[in-house]
């Protein structure tokens, strides 16, 4: 039962980057995001009942307030302020787009194969979503050309770096979890202010635009 | 007492922290952040003077833990050798002056708004080298390392609206990398074979020896010696230390180089084994080519800070010669040699500290009553700054290694290391020794030389310039701690085995040495190992020049004899100060006896406005070739250039392309690793 | 306690002899060289006791001091005449003893006399006279480039007698005997031109120069009369005794006092004295049978000795 659940969330997350790279309201990505942090919250807290790890639980919570809840709310009030919704053209297109992220997948698997964790199913699933998730992640952030986009892929390689940890490892001790989760906070303010800058000054959040400062 | 000393090193750290917090919190107030970084210093110094002289007494290490981290598991311990005691004392010792210095320099010279961040930056500095010299691993020795270099680029860079400042700031920190960069090399070889990152167990010659370890023992070399300023890796020295404030760069000079010299101390001559005789001989062909470059360039240069520098590089390879004396003693197992090589180096080391921290604080004074550092525009300061004029000539006398002042004995027994090997080497190897003792005395000749120039032109005769002639002399505070130096050059002039005493106990810490324990001759003299070689007794010595001075003096003034005064004939014209020798002048005839060495381009044009038989005005320009500059460091810098544009093609300016680089190489790294494990 | 007084007694009071006694002989080895010059140029020459008689006019002269100079001026002759007096003591004349040879060797005894000359030199740049700066950047110069000369050729008669305290080295070369190295040959010419160098003799310096662009030493001292410029001129003197002292002991100590029986004291009163004549005689010749160099030659003539003192370094240990 707790594999089917944990098999499950970690198929939601994989199934919500998937979406983030098909998607062109920012909104909605935001909302994908938000969902691809509720379901590891889930993966959290199944590991934590059913094998006990007390430690977990405050994770799980943790992530459910900043990264369910918190973290979106920001992102999507920083664009409401700066009032671009859509993202433009991407460097590639959907379809080829989504062939690639599914090469990516197959890497990522296969990857996870030479682990011996990996050797357990369920381990061998969260692996591997993990790995994909991250590839995926920068995958969007060399392709996406709005900033905000961005700040979803850098958060989306966080989440699955905190896949692993949970699902494979005992978790992290609580030093690093709250060191993370800060850094966490501390990147998306940043980041958040910096694009509100970046819109102010340029009028327009196309990073790419970024290469007309090379010397 | 022994509890003091068990925590003085981590209390004396967290003062020092506590300062610096309070000094960036007391911003506005310069007078209180003034002193409360100024006391932080004295008494955090104090505390590691405590512990270093007990350690000295009791030639016992102590070790400690400064920073532990029990969920981490990182621990940075410390371990107070005698040698590390040896380098404190000396820390200490100058650290003290120059905070009580600063604290009436900074009040008159420095722009209040800076006070703040130029002692926070002091005190950081002074920590940073602390941790270096107690640091039991490699961590702990970088960290510190470090913090000591960024605080002093810091410190460099204060009058950061000129050029100069900038660029000399930059200097340091690209030099100063480069050597950090090397360090770090280095111990990651070591640690690697080791296995392990402490000290004692990296350090304890376990590599064997070949190709690997003159590798690592030039990684050090490099790293050690752009800190300690021998050339060629001097480059930055004198930009450096004469832009930063005079009191810091007193203690830049009298002190920060000693960290280079700690280093080479404890890990290429001591760390890696029984050292190789090339390597001694590189020692010591380093440490002659900086003495004599270093005061030959000081010879020529018209700015005193920038001359001061230059002449720190000359003992500065005064100290690694005696070290490589001593590194070749060890080489052919004589361990009184090497014991009598590494006290003159120990000692030199003492004794430059103080003289230099003396003539820096002096020359500070002077320039900031007189607002230039243009040897030429001053002249006599004797009369108008009395006091600060007598100092700094004890402080001259002390480095031209004269007798009774604390030049003299060790100078005195680095020529016995290298007399003494010269007699006991076996084979052509030893005819080093000679060669090395006679640039040594042309090097304390040269170095006389300089000094009476500096002297002379800076303090007597007449004014230069009407900033010379209104220059009022230095507040109290700043002439305390002048004198405090002046009298320990003459103390230690007058009874150097005081000193001999201490190093005892630091050598018979070190590997290899023997204490060669007749050297402290009574509490008057030293004596070399054989007592029948060579001995000297500066206070008995004293007695017979105080004789010949009463003499002359008798001679000179009896009842009746009357005393007056006249002008300096000056041919038949008025004697002004533009008929009096210049600085310039004064070094000509070396500058063109030695003009292989400076290759000297001079322009002279002549101004002539109506006709160009009337000349009204004689330009002359004399340049100097920067030798090191142009030919060594000019084509590495180009090269480096030349692979950065080349490698510029890369750098597309799209942030997407950077970020596509990160994609490939992930999916590429993992796919091997995926494949491989 | 009564023995450690009683010995610095005995070697304060040789100290004041010997002091002394060079003191009144170094006059007289001055108006020798003097007069030997004279006549070697067919004239008579003054008097012998025309040091003596020079000295004690400045002596009774006024002393005029510049009005723009401090006490760095004052003390300049004293400290060089301090420095020359101390010298004395450091070195064995008459006995294979040096009175105040437990305070230092041959490094002291340089060091000492670099001390002396850095504090007339920096005296000289105190008169504000430009003749005074160009006889001190002259004469460090020279004294800078003739310092590793001389410690090498010290070295070498130093190393092979196996110390390098004068008195140490006498006694052991009496012991010794005559028994001389070709090594020596070269070391002693190479320390004889250090010697000239160092006095400030032709060819390096004209004494008797009185065009000051040609001056060196005297340059230094044109600005002092009366009482210290007796002190220069007799600490030069005292110099000069010194410096010939010095090469007799370390080439040829034969015939000094071993014992203190009041004939073997004469005997090595008239040795000494016949050794520094001979000595004087060959300064002589060297004077008045070379021109003097042109200042920037001299660093030739240093490079010289200092070969010849490797040179000799080298033959001995090799």
């Amino acid at each position: 039962m707790t594999a089917n659940v944990l098999i499950l969330s970690a198929a939601g997350m994989l199934v919500s980057a998937y979406l983030m790279v098909g998607q062109k309201a920012l909104f909605t990505t935001i909302r994908l995001y938000g969902l691809q942090s509720l379901l590891l919250a889930i993966v959290a807290i199944t590991i934590a009942i059913s094998e006990s790890h007390r430690e977990l639980l405050v994770t799980a919570a943790l992530t459910i307030v900043l990264k369910t809840i918190l973290i979106p709310w920001f992102l999507m009030r920083t664009v409401d302020r700066i009032g671009i919704h859509r993202e433009i053209e991407p460097f590639l297109n959907v379809p080829v787009s989504l062939l690639i992220c599914v090469g990516l997948t197959v890497v990522g698997y296969r990857v996870s194969t030479g682990f011996e964790e990996g050797s357990q199913l369920v381990t061998h699933h969260l692996i591997g979503v993990a790995l994909s998730l991250l590839l995926i992640g920068l995958f969007l952030m060399v392709t996406r050309k709005k900033a905000i986009t961005q700040i979803l892929a850098l958060l989306t390689v966080e989440n699955a770096v905190f896949l692993v940890a949970v699902g494979v490892t005992t978790g992290m001790p609580l030093v690093v979890e709250f060191g993370i989760a800060f850094d966490v906070i501390l990147a998306v303010l940043v980041l958040g202010i910096l694009v509100q800058r970046i819109v102010g000054r340029f009028e327009s959040m196309d990073v790419s635009r970024l290469s007309n400062l090379k010397g | 007492m022994n509890g003091l000393v068990a925590v003085g090193v981590p209390l004396a750290l967290v003062i020092r922290l506590t300062s610096i917090v309070a000094t960036l919190m007391l911003v506005r107030h310069a007078r209180a952040c003034r002193w409360m970084a100024i006391g932080g210093s004295i008494v955090a110094s104090v505390m590691t003077a405590v512990v270093a002289m007990h350690v000295i007494g009791s030639a016992s290490a102590i070790d400690g833990t400064l920073f532990r981290h029990a969920a981490s598991e990182t621990e940075l311990g410390y371990s107070v050798t005698p040698l590390s005691a040896w380098f404190l004392m000396v820390l200490a010792l100058i650290a003290v002056p120059v905070a009580l210095y600063s604290a009436g320099y900074f009040a008159h010279a420095l722009a209040r708004p800076r006070t703040a961040a130029v002692g926070a930056a002091f005190n950081a500095m002074v920590g940073g080298l602390e941790v270096v010299f107690v640091a039991d691993s490699v961590i702990g020795f970088l960290c510190g390392w470090e913090v000591m270099t960024l605080a002093t680029a810091a410190l460099v860079a204060t009058e950061h609206e000129s050029r100069a400042s900038r660029r000399a700031a930059y200097l340091f920190l690209v030099m100063s990398h480069v050597g950090t960069g090397c360090l770090i090399a280095g111990f990651m070889i070591l640690a690697s074979s080791a296995g392990s990152l402490s000290f004692p167990a990296i350090l304890s010659g376990h590599l064997a020896s070949g190709p690997m370890r003159d590798g690592v023992f030039a990684l050090f070399f490099i790293g050690f010696g752009v800190k300690a300023g021998l050339i060629p890796l001097h480059i930055w020295l004198p930009a450096a230390h004469p832009a930063a404030p005079s009191s810091v760069s007193a203690f830049m000079s009298a002190v920060l180089i000693t960290a280079g010299i700690y280093g080479l101390f404890k890990v290429c001559a001591f760390g890696l084994g029984t050292p190789d005789v090339n390597w001694a001989l590189v020692f010591m062909a380093v440490g002659t080519l900086s003495a004599l470059l270093g005061v030959l360039y000081a010879l020529t240069q018209t700015d005193i800070k920038r001359l001061l520098a230059y002449s720190t590089i000359e003992n500065s390879g005064i100290m690694s010669l005696g070290l490589g004396a001593a590194m070749l003693a060890l080489a052919h197992g004589h361990s009184t040699l090497a014991t009598v090589a590494v006290t003159a180096s120990l000692m030199h080391m003492l004794n430059h500290a103080i003289f230099k921290g003396l003539l820096f604080l002096g020359a500070g004074g002077v320039v900031m009553a007189t607002g230039t550092r243009h040897i030429e525009q001053f002249g006599g300061l004797m009369r108008r700054m009395p006091w600060t004029g007598l100092f700094f000539l004890v402080g001259a006398l002390a480095i031209s290694g004269l007798p009774l002042l604390n030049g003299f004995p060790s100078e005195w027994l680095t020529f016995q290391a290298l007399l003494l090997g010269f007699t006991s080497t076996p084979g052509l190897v030893r005819l080093n020794f000679p060669l090395a003792a006679a640039l040594l005395a042309l090097t304390s000749a040269l170095a006389a030389a300089c000094f009476v120039r500096v002297f002379g032109i800076s303090f007597l005769a007449l004014p230069r310039h009407p900033a010379a002639s209104a220059a009022q002399e230095s507040p109290g505070l700043m002439l305390g701690p002048l004198g405090f130096l002046a009298t320990l050059c003459v103390v230690l002039g007058v009874f150097p085995g005081v000193v001999l005493r201490g190093l005892e106990g630091v050598t018979a810490s070190l590997p290899g040495l023997r204490p060669a324990g007749a050297m402290a001759w009574g509490r008057l003299g030293m004596s070399s190992t054989l007592t029948s070689f060579d001995h000297i007794a500066p206070a008995l010595f004293g007695f017979a020049l105080l004789g010949g001075f009463i003499v002359a003096t008798a001679l000179t003034t009896r009842r009746g004899l009357a005393v007056r005064q006249a002008p300096t004939w000056g041919c038949g014209g008025e004697l002004t100060s533009r008929s009096e020798y210049t600085a310039t002048a004064f070094s000509k005839p070396l500058l063109m006896i030695f003009g292989a060495v400076y290759r000297p381009t001079r322009q002279v044009d002549a101004v002539a406005e109506v006709s160009p038989y009337f000349v009204e005005e004689v330009r002359y320009r004399a340049e100097i070739e920067p030798t090191f500059e142009r030919y060594l460091y000019g084509p590495l810098g180009r090269g480096v250039v030349r692979m950065a544009r080349g490698m510029k093609v890369l750098q597309a300016g799209s942030l997407h392309t950077y970020l596509a680089y990160v994609l490939v190489l992930a999916v590429i790294l993992l796919m091997w690793l995926g494949g491989t494990t | 306690m009564i023995p450690a007084i009683q010995d610095a007694l005995l070697a304060a009071g040789a100290a004041l002899l010997q002091a002394g006694g060079l003191l009144a002989v170094a006059p007289l080895l001055k108006t020798v060289i003097k007069k030997m010059k004279a006549r070697f140029q067919n004239r008579q020459g003054p008097p012998l006791l025309q040091g003596y008689y020079d000295l004690a006019k400045l002596l009774r002269k006024e002393r005029v001091r510049s009005d723009v100079a401090s006490w760095v001026y004052v003390a300049g002759p004293r400290v060089y005449f301090a420095a020359a007096v101390a010298a004395t003591t450091l070195v064995p004349v008459l006995f294979p003893v040096a009175p105040l040879e437990a305070a230092g060797g041959i490094l002291l005894l340089v060091g000492t006399l670099a001390l002396g000359r850095f504090a007339l030199a920096t005296a000289a740049l105190d008169t504000g006279s430009p003749f005074g700066g160009m006889g001190a950047s002259r004469d460090m110069t020279i004294a800078a480039l003739a310092e590793p000369a001389l410690m090498l050729g010290l070295f070498a008669s130093a190393l092979a007698a196996g110390s390098m305290n004068l008195g140490e080295l006498v006694r052991t070369l009496v012991q010794q005997g005559i028994n001389r190295h070709p090594a020596d040959i070269l070391a002693f010419a190479g320390l004889f031109v250090i010697v000239i160098a160092e006095t400030g003799r032709i060819p390096v310096d004209n004494p008797a120069t009185h065009l000051e662009l040609t001056m060196i030493h005297e340059a230094m001292v044109l600005e002092y009369a009366g009482p210290d410029l007796a002190l220069v001129e007799w600490a030069s003197a005292v110099k000069e005794v010194l410096y010939l002292t010095l090469l007799v002991d370390l080439f040829m100590p034969v015939g000094i006092a071993i014992s203190a029986a009041p004939v073997a004291v004469l005997v090595a009163i008239v040795a000494w004295g016949a050794k520094v004549f001979v000595l004087a005689i060959t300064v002589t010749v060297v004077e008045s049978t070379n021109a003097k160099l042109r200042l920037f030659r001299v660093p030739e003539l240093v490079s010289i000795s200092l070969g010849l003192g490797f040179l000799a370094l080298a033959i001995r240990f090799l």
